[in-house]
């Protein structure tokens, strides 16, 4: 055999184009964000405090810096006209890329059931994972 | 020839341990009263040189990101971690589209795996930070059980062999249902390699453990998931490196939002570690090709022992045991 019979399957394939596509956008925004954001332009966290305080627990770290306790996503949500938090979105976008991979895959799963399960499950079990600090923010934390 | 790598990554290490051990002088020293642009910049270094090394050992950053940052750096482990995660998942997100497009990498196989592996990673991730947040002494455990993690994924490395083209003979009902198979192109036997995959019911719940310790730590997990798949279920070694990195991709993903919703990335400390790890893996992926990876294996093994060390003793001083 030679080397164009290798065969792809279409999920994977799928899954390959989604993800790269998410993750340059990711590391784009998180990059040209976190650079702006060290050169001095606003942020929500004034560097020198962080400094000063980033031996602590991070719940410890969030009371003295900002007097706030973080469950879920508002702490930089909120803030989006500071470029750290900014750089966060772009975390984020990188965090949901092989969500969107799988996503792709799923609809390119046709006649293969098993697999078609898997992806919902991983879809799923996914969603948990994001929705999980706002839906039970004190399970599992302290 | 010889003696020029053995020097240059003999540089490469004293390059680390220099970083870090200035590092945590100047910190003692100063009471942390660095200029705040010289952390950017430490980091940049310093995950620069990780980077460098990393390719030539076939581990991820990240498993050296977080115990040498643990043991040098003023950082909460918390944010260390956190850095380690997205580091991991960096790295893996930018190889796996091309590894699954030669077809390296393969998805079907992740796919059965990772349903179990990513919920105990996020179980991880939700006990790690539980621990050293409810409990006064929790991080000094924390930096204690990474330790002796290290010391485990350096008997592995110490003790596991890989087989470039483990031969599967008769697959199990499971993986032959689900079709688990595949091909690529091998450059240097210049023809299409096939495979299929067996054992996978046993595979499952190694990726199951494997996955909790990996979000516990903020430390990718292909220390743990090559040889899983190239010794138990008998992935050829390149599939097993690449199938890894696509599941890493997608178990570290679901653990960093833990993280992030905990605050526990901080642009500042993940932008540079980021960067300085992309840059330097590019140098070093061009580096490998060259370099004896037997002893980049023995250099990187020598880190971790070294770091599992250093992170027990750690703890242990500050739980007053010593």
């Amino acid at each position: 055999m030679a080397k164009q019979d290798v065969y792809i399957d279409p999920m994977n394939t799928a899954f390959a184009r989604a993800m790269e596509l998410s993750t340059y956008a990711g590391l784009a925004v998180m990059i040209v964000f976190g650079i702006l954001y060290l050169l001095g332009f606003s942020g929500f966290v004034d560097m020198k405090q962080a400094i000063a305080n980033w031996h602590l627990p991070v719940s410890e770290f969030w009371k003295e810096v900002k007097g706030i306790e973080i469950h879920g996503y508002s702490w930089f949500l909120s803030h989006l006209t500071s470029m750290d938090a900014l750089s966060m979105v772009g975390v984020c976008i990188l965090s949901l890329a092989p969500l969107l991979g799988l996503v792709a895959a799923l609809f390119r799963s046709g006649g293969q059931k098993a697999f078609t399960i898997f992806y919902i499950i991983l879809i799923i079990e996914f969603a948990f994972a994001i929705l999980k600090p706002i839906i039970l923010p004190g399970v599992g934390g302290h | 020839m010889r003696v020029k790598w053995w020097l240059l990554l003999g540089f490469l290490a004293w390059g680390i341990f220099w970083s870090g051990q200035a590092l945590a002088a100047e910190a003692a020293a100063q009471g942390g009263g660095l200029p705040w642009w010289a952390w950017p910049v430490i980091l940049f270094v310093f995950t620069f040189v990780i980077g460098l090394i990393a390719p030539m050992s076939g581990v991820g950053g990240g498993v050296l990101f977080v115990p040498l940052s643990t043991a040098f750096f003023p950082f909460s482990v918390d944010f260390i971690r956190g850095a380690g995660l997205i580091m991991a998942l960096t790295s893996a997100l930018s190889s796996s589209p091309e590894l699954i497009r030669k077809g390296l990498a393969n998805i079907k196989v992740m796919a059965p795996v990772v349903c179990v592996s990513m919920v105990t990673s996020i179980l991880g991730g939700i006990v790690g930070l539980w621990i050293t947040n409810a409990f006064p002494s929790g991080k000094y455990y924390i930096t204690i059980a990474l330790g002796v993690v290290l010391f485990i994924i350096f008997v592995v490395m110490l003790t596991s062999k890989r087989v470039e083209f483990p031969e599967v003979r008769e697959q199990d009902g499971l993986s032959r249902a689900l079709g688990l198979s595949g091909s690529w192109f091998e450059p240097s036997l210049d023809k299409v390699v096939e495979y299929r995959i067996t054992r996978l019911p046993v595979g499952i719940f190694f990726f199951a453990l494997v996955g909790f310790i990996a979000g516990m730590f903020g430390l990718g997990a292909g220390w743990a998931n090559v040889p899983v798949l190239n010794l138990l279920m008998g992935a050829p070694i390149k599939v097993a490196t690449s199938t890894s990195m696509a599941i890493i991709a997608v178990n570290d993903a679901a653990a960093a939002w833990i993280y992030v919703a905990k605050g526990a990335v901080l642009p500042m400390i993940v932008v540079p570690s980021v960067v300085g790890i992309s840059i330097g893996a590019r140098i070093g992926a061009k580096i490998a090709v060259k370099a004896k990876p037997a002893f980049v294996k023995y250099l990187v093994m020598a880190i971790m022992l070294l770091a599992a060390t250093l992170n027990i003793i750690k703890g242990l001083k500050g739980l007053h045991v010593i």
